[in-house]
């Protein structure tokens, strides 16, 4: 009974050292963490023999938490998207990454490198979305028929962030994001179309499931997910281009296990692994050399080559960090209420 | 005297999280004075800018917006609950009590976002109310529900059903039933007995449901959020916007600082109104 004892004793004092001993991945929850777990984790954790702990939560709640913990982080690894990584990155904590302790990021797609600090972990696009069987005689062949008068207050997009909409106002303008002013009336002649700004992915889903919306700015990922829950939804890359987004992975500046870090990115740029993240998320990979099902490279916004990822509308991270509260006070003002 | 020390001991952890409560109160009113640097996290010095954005149309509306949503509410939780409170206080068979009061107090234990997702079921352009009028030919076109004042002014009656009622129920078991039978004795038929007498004599019970409801809804977030669309904004809502998905913080604050100087002054207002109705006796 005694040995009972001192062996429980002996595991509840291992437990928390074990649990040190992990690398922690800071991602948001649900299906994004299972995807990280399910691909990258575990080969890491099998070539490594070096478990992984996930801290999940919002993309601004996790930056916060890493804000106050500054200097000794929460995680060792973050993800998040590439202009919040700005936010991470111009506050000092993420880490100046050595790429040449990431030898598969040789193989990463130019769009990909953000900063010295963050790098795209995967792809994806906003592009236009839509209930072919509630819209019938709807064509989207340019970013501009979503101006039309048949698509009045039929149209959603996310409330959250505008970048996608303003940056396709300014080029249908001959301008660009960064002169996205030149786009301003363009966006307000659109405002009739608005039905409603989606809070989250599961507010936009629920929005064109239900019809509410039948047409939508709409995260490409998200919209095959509910292709695959049965909604029948036809996404469409304008001729235009798609405005690119891109998830990016760094090391937190402090983390005490860099080199398991670097490890950690490696496993995530490794070529099957991207493959895999590509077919179970309909992202595109980061790098170039991933060998993606052809069946999910030729779905809309899957792009595996360099053309094709310079085919997409790329607002550039760091001006949408320092643009992003501009533009989401004018959106607010002028186009939502 | 000898009780002081076991009072000092039960006040220290309220003491403690009023403490918590006015360093975060300075945290915000101290944000609210900063001025927001793009891409970065940091405040940066102090300024009155973010008030002097305060009188834009745009915050005014959502301001003006928010206590009408407020009062709407309220006046229309009163209109639903003070009926339901009426039978839960006169109702003499038990069962059909426990039942009436399970079915008012039910929604106090879910959660608002899945109270709110229910109501988008419901007020859905496929949901339950347009599937039925368009099924008996009442409509061809569904009626619009969603993103609108009234859907949200709908499900937030929902959320503040329950203590309206729980509030005006209380107020109404304390009229001594003996005023009702004297009025009675003396020739007043129900209606002008309840309208003589027990309306009077619930103003108390009244007057605390309606500042209650005013006050819960006025931080109401998910609600708007969700059933607004975007369309229908709330305080909550902009603060939201501004420091969750623009980052800019010190904005958010002051919004906040704000709201909670609407809320003060709006209540007091309510107060003094009802004043009259304070002295009102029940029994």
């Amino acid at each position: 009974m005694v040995r009972f004892w001192l062996a429980l004793f002996a595991l509840l004092i291992s437990a928390p050292v074990q649990a040190q001993d992990k690398l922690v991945v800071s991602i948001w929850g649900g299906s994004w963490r299972d995807l990280v777990a399910e691909t990258v984790a575990k080969k890491f954790t099998a070539e490594t023999g070096v478990g992984v702990d996930f801290i999940t939560g919002g993309t601004i709640d996790r930056l916060n938490k890493e804000k106050l913990a500054k200097g000794n982080p929460e995680s060792d690894i973050t993800f998040t998207t590439s202009h919040v990584g700005w936010l991470y990155a111009n506050d000092g904590l993420f880490e100046t990454l050595d790429t040449s302790k990431i030898p598969n990021a040789t193989n990463l797609s130019e769009e990909a490198r953000i900063s010295p600090y963050h790098l795209g972990a995967w792809a994806y696009v906003y592009t236009i979305g839509y209930r072919a069987d509630l819209l019938k005689d709807a064509k989207f062949e340019s970013w501009s028929d979503l101006w039309s008068p048949e698509l009045k207050a039929k149209l959603a997009a996310p409330d959250f962030d505008p970048s996608h909409i303003i940056a396709v106002s300014a080029l249908l303008s001959d301008a660009d994001a960064a002169h996205w002013e030149k786009g301003q009336d363009k966006l307000k002649a659109l405002k009739p179309n608005f039905k409603a700004f989606y809070t989250n992915d599961a507010n936009s889903q629920q929005l064109l499931a239900s019809g509410e919306t039948p047409v939508q700015i709409v995260l490409s990922m998200n919209a095959y997910y509910m292709i695959g829950q049965g909604v029948p939804i036809t996404l469409v890359i304008p001729k235009e281009g798609a405005v690119l987004g891109i998830d990016t992975v760094a090391i937190m500046k402090g983390s005490k296990k860099a080199e398991l870090a670097y490890k950690f990115i490696d496993t995530l740029y490794d070529p099957e692994i991207q493959a895999d993240i590509a077919r179970l998320k309909k992202g595109s990979p980061a790098v170039l050399n991933a060998k993606v099902d052809p069946e999910i490279a030729k779905l809309p916004g899957v792009f595996t080559t360099a053309a094709q990822w310079k085919q997409q509308i790329n607002i550039d991270a760091k001006l949408r960090a320092e643009k992003t509260a501009e533009w989401r006070k004018w959106f607010a003002e002028n186009i939502m209420n | 005297m000898n009780q002081q020390p076991f009072l000092r001991i039960f006040t220290t952890p309220a003491a403690l999280c009023a403490l918590g409560f006015v360093a975060a109160m300075v945290a915000v009113l101290q944000y609210s004075l900063r001025a927001y640097v793009p891409g970065s996290l940091d405040p940066g010095g102090f300024t009155l800018t973010n008030f002097a954005d305060l009188l834009k149309p745009l915050y005014a509306r959502v301001f003006l917006n928010t206590v009408w949503i407020c009062a709407l509410t309220a006046v229309s939780t009163l209109l639903v609950g003070y009926p339901l409170a009426y039978a839960l206080v006169h109702i003499e068979n038990p069962l059909a009590k426990s039942a009436l009061l399970v079915i008012v107090v039910t929604p106090l234990f879910l959660g608002e976002v899945v109270r709110t997702y229910s109501w988008i079921i419901v007020l859905g352009n496929n949901g339950f109310i347009n599937s039925v009028l368009r099924g008996l030919g009442l409509i061809e076109q569904p009626v619009q529900f969603m993103f609108t004042t009234f859907g949200v002014v709908i499900a937030l009656v929902h959320v503040t059903l329950p203590v309206m009622v729980i509030m005006l129920a209380a107020g109404l078991s304390h009229i001594d039933r003996d005023y009702l039978r004297a009025a009675e004795s003396l020739g007043a038929g129900p209606i002008r007995a309840f309208l003589t007498v027990t309306l009077p004599l619930s103003m108390p019970g009244v007057i605390a449901g309606v500042t209650t409801a005013f006050a819960w809804t006025f931080s109401a977030f998910a609600t708007p959020q969700l059933i607004g669309g975007g369309r229908v904004n709330m305080i909550s809502n902009l603060v939201y916007q501004l420091g969750f998905a623009s980052f800019n913080f010190p904005f958010a604050a002051t919004l906040c600082v704000a709201g909670l100087a609407l809320t003060i002054a709006t209540l007091s207002i309510l107060r003094l109104a009802a004043r009259p109705f304070e002295n009102i006796e029940a029994h």
